[in-house]
C-alpha cells in the first residue's frame, strides 16, 4: 500500500468519525437549497399575478358598477370582518376595501370619492395582493375618468398627455438567472466549506495533538504525507459540492418558476460541464487550506484564517451582481473567477465554450499542484514542524 | 547501537546542544540525565533526523541519520517528547497506522500489533476510542507505536513523565526485556531514581554538554559521591 493511500485512507476513516468535520460536508449542501426553495418561493407568491385575490368589502352594495368590474377581474368579492382594521392589523386578513355610504350619491354628482384600503405593509405576505387590487383600483378611476370626459365631448386622449411603456429584452431565462445567481455562490462555497474541518484537524490539529512529531518519524516521504491529508480534504470538499448542485437543482425543480414566466432548464451535459469546472476547485481549495493550517501557530488561528479564506468564493458573485460582467476567455483558468463565469452562464442558458470548462479545471488544477508543492516543502521546514 | 559525536545545535542565538558525545551499546540500557532544558530533547531530535545540527553526526548502526534519515528511522523506534495519539482511532487503529507507514501489510501486521497489545497489556482498551484513555494508557498506546516496526534500536524521551507508580514499574519491566532481546535501549530522564533504577550506563549532559558518563558504581568511584544525586550535584556543578 502506497503512504499516501495509508494517510489518505487514515484521515478519511478518522473525519468520517468527528461530528464536526461530518456536519460541515453534510449540513452545508443542506442550507443553500432551502434557502434557494424559500426565496423563490416567496417571489413566486409575491409575483403570481393571476391568482385569485379574494377582497372583504364593507358597503358592498353601494357600488355595484365597480364590484362588477373588480369581479370581472378576478377579484373574489367576500363579506368583511367584524372590526376590519383589527382584522388586517391582526394579519387575518392582508386588506379590506371600504366604499363610503355616499359612495353612490358622490358618484352620480360627478364628485371625487374616497375608497379606503386598509393594509399593514409591514407584513410581506399578502403584498402581491395588495399591489394588484390597488392597481386595479386606480385603473378603475381612471377608466371612470376618461368615461366622463368622453361624455363631455372631450377628447380621452388628452387625460393620458404620457404613456410609459417598459420593454424588457430580458429573456425569461435571464430573468430566472437573477435569482438562481445563488446557485453558483453555494456550490463554489461548498468547494470551500467541505474539505475545510478536515484539512485543519490533519494538519494544525495534528500538531497541537502533539501526533505531527511521531508521524514525521516514520521513513515516509512529506510529499506523501501532505499528498494523502490534501487528497483526503479533497475528497470531503468534492463530495459537499456534488451533495449542494444535486440538492440545489432538486429544489429548484419543486419551485414553480414556470409560473413566474421564468424557464430554467440545465441538462446532463451541462451538469456534467459545471463538475468538470468545480471538482478541480475541490484539489485547490484544500490545498491552500492544507498550506495556511500548516503555516498557523495553533488550530484557533487557522481556524480564523480558513474562515476568512470562505469570502473568497463569495467574491466574483458580489462583483458579478454589483456590475454583470461577460465571461472573457481569460477569466476561465483564473480559480473561482473562471468557475463563477461558467456557472453563471450555464446557469443563464448561454452558450459555454467546451474549452471554457477545460481552462477552469487546469487552471484549478495547477494552483493546487503549486499549493501542495510549498505545502510538501513546509513541512520539511524545522520551524513549521515544532510549531515554531 | 547509537553513536552521537560532536553535536551541535542553536536555534537564533541560544545554543540548546553545544558538544554533546555519546554512544549506546546493543543490549544495554542508556539512560541520558540531566535536568530540564539541559538539551536532552534537542540531542534526540538531531539524533532522529527531526533536527538537522550544525555541526558533529548521530549514526544508528553505521547509518549517518544526517545524510539519510528515513534509513536512519526504518532502525529507531522513537518515542518523542510529543506523543499524541488520535482521538477517534482506537488504541489497535492507532498502532495499526504507524505499522502500515512502515509498509507492514497483512498477517506481519496484524500478528505484530497483537504481539504489542498482548505486551504492554493494553487488551482491555484496545478497541476503545484513544479519547478517554489514561495517561498510562496513552503512554503504552505510543510506545507500542514507536515499536511497531520491532527496530533494533529503541529510544525514549523522559517515558515516565506523568506516570504513577504502576505505570513506571511496568514500563521498567518491559525495557529490560527489550534490552534482554539484544536490543540498545536509550532514554532521557531528569529523575535520578529512574536512571539509577534501570540503567547500565549513564550519560550526564549538563548545559548543553556531556559532563559525565560510565556505569553508576564507576560514576560513583570517580567523584566518590554516595547516591547518584550526589554524582549529579558534583559534576554539574564542577
Amino acid at each position: 500500500m502506497s503512504p499516501w493511500w495509508t494517510v489518505c485512507r487514515k484521515e478519511l476513516v478518522d473525519a468520517l468519525r468527528d461530528r464536526r468535520a461530518l456536519a460541515s460536508m453534510l449540513l452545508f449542501p443542506l442550507v443553500g437549497p432551502l434557502l434557494i426553495a424559500v426565496t423563490l418561493n416567496i417571489t413566486t407568491e409575491q409575483l403570481g399575478q393571476n391568482r385569485e385575490v379574494e377582497l372583504p368589502v364593507v358597503g358592498e352594495p353601494h357600488a355595484p358598477a365597480l364590484m362588477a368590474f373588480l369581479v370581472a377581474q378576478g377579484v373574489t368579492i367576500v363579506p368583511p370582518p367584524e372590526d376590519p382594521l383589527d382584522a388586517v392589523r391582526r394579519g387575518e386578513v392582508p386588506l379590506v376595501l371600504v366604499v363610503p355610504d355616499d359612495y353612490a350619491e358622490r358618484f352620480r354628482d360627478g364628485m371625487p370619492n374616497t375608497l379606503q384600503l386598509i393594509v399593514d405593509p409591514s407584513r410581506t405576505s399578502g403584498a402581491g395582493d395588495r399591489t394588484r387590487v390597488r392597481r386595479l383600483l386606480e385603473a378603475y378611476g381612471k377608466r371612470l375618468g376618461l368615461l366622463r370626459l368622453a361624455a363631455r365631448g372631450v377628447d380621452p386622449r388628452l387625460g393620458t398627455p404620457v404613456v410609459v411603456q417598459t420593454v424588457d429584452v430580458s429573456t425569461a431565462a435571464k430573468r430566472a438567472a437573477i435569482f438562481l445567481n445563488l446557485l453558483p455562490m453555494f456550490v463554489l462555497l461548498a468547494a470551500f466549506i467541505g474539505g475545510m474541518y478536515l484539512a485543519t484537524d490533519a494538519t494544525a490539529g495534528e500538531r497541537e495533538r502533539g501526533s505531527l512529531e511521531p508521524l514525521l518519524l516514520v521513513p515516509v516521504s512529506r510529499t506523501a504525507i501532505v499528498l494523502g491529508k490534501w487528497l483526503a480534504a479533497t475528497a470531503f470538499s468534492a463530495a459537499t459540492v456534488v451533495l449542494t448542485l444535486g440538492l440545489t437543482l432538486l429544489a429548484l425543480s419543486t419551485v414553480p418558476l414556470e409560473d413566474i414566466g421564468l424557464s430554467f432548464s440545465i441538462g446532463v451535459a451541462d451538469v456534467v460541464g459545471i463538475l468538470v469546472a468545480v471538482v478541480p476547485l475541490s484539489l485547490a481549495a484544500p490545498a491552500a487550506q492544507v498550506l495556511i493550517a500548516l503555516f498557523a501557530r495553533s488550530f484557533k488561528e487557522a481556524q480564523t484564517y480558513l474562515s476568512l479564506m470562505v469570502f473568497v468564493p463569495t467574491l466574483p458573485g458580489v462583483l458579478f451582481g454589483i456590475r454583470p460582467l461577460e465571461a472573457q476567455p481569460w477569466m476561465y483558468p483564473v480559480p473561482v473567477l473562471g468557475q463563477q463565469a461558467l456557472l453563471t452562464d450555464t446557469i443563464r442558458g448561454e452558450p459555454v465554450p467546451g474549452y471554457g470548462y477545460a481552462l477552469a479545471a487546469l487552471g484549478a488544477t495547477a494552483l493546487a499542484l503549486i499549493l501542495v508543492a510549498v505545502a510538501a516543502r513546509m513541512l520539511r521546514s524545522e520551524r513549521i514542524v515544532m510549531g515554531r | 547501537m547509537i553513536e552521537v559525536s560532536g553535536v551541535r545545535k542553536t536555534f537564533g542565538a541560544v545554543v540548546a546542544v553545544d558538544d554533546v558525545s555519546f554512544q549506546a551499546p546493543n543490549g544495554r540500557i542508556t539512560g541520558l540525565l540531566g535536568p530540564n532544558g539541559a538539551g536532552k530533547t534537542t540531542a534526540l531530535r538531531v539524533l532522529s533526523g527531526m533536527l538537522v545540527p550544525d555541526a558533529g553526526t548521530a549514526r544508528i548502526d553505521e547509518v549517518d541519520v544526517v545524510a539519510d534519515p528515513n534509513a536512519g528511522r526504518a532502525r529507531l523506534g522513537l518515542l518523542p517528547d510529543a506523543r499524541g495519539l488520535y482521538p477517534r482511532l482506537t488504541a489497535r487503529e492507532n498502532i495499526r497506522y504507524f505499522g502500515e507507514l512502515y509498509g507492514m501489510t497483512g498477517a506481519r501486521l496484524h500478528d505484530r500489533v497483537a504481539h504489542l497489545i498482548d505486551l504492554l497489556e493494553l487488551g482491555p482498551v484496545a478497541d476503545r476510542a484513544a479519547t478517554g484513555f489514561s495517561q498510562g494508557e496513552r503512554m503504552k498506546v505510543a510506545i507500542a507505536r514507536a515499536l511497531v516496526h520491532d527496530p533494533p534500536n529503541v529510544v525514549l524521551d523522559e517515558p515516565t513523565n506523568g506516570l504513577d507508580v504502576m505505570s513506571i514499574r511496568a514500563l521498567r519491566t518491559f525495557l529490560a526485556r527489550l534490552r534482554d532481546e539484544g536490543r540498545c535501549v536509550l532514554f532521557s530522564s531528569h529523575v535520578m531514581q529512574e536512571v539509577s533504577a534501570l540503567c547500565d550506563e549513564i550519560v550526564i549532559i549538563s548545559s548543553g554538554r556531556v559532563v559525565a558518563s560510565g556505569t553508576e558504581a564507576a560514576l560513583r568511584e570517580a567523584t566518590g559521591a554516595a547516591t547518584m544525586e550526589d554524582v549529579f550535584v558534583a559534576v554539574a556543578t564542577s
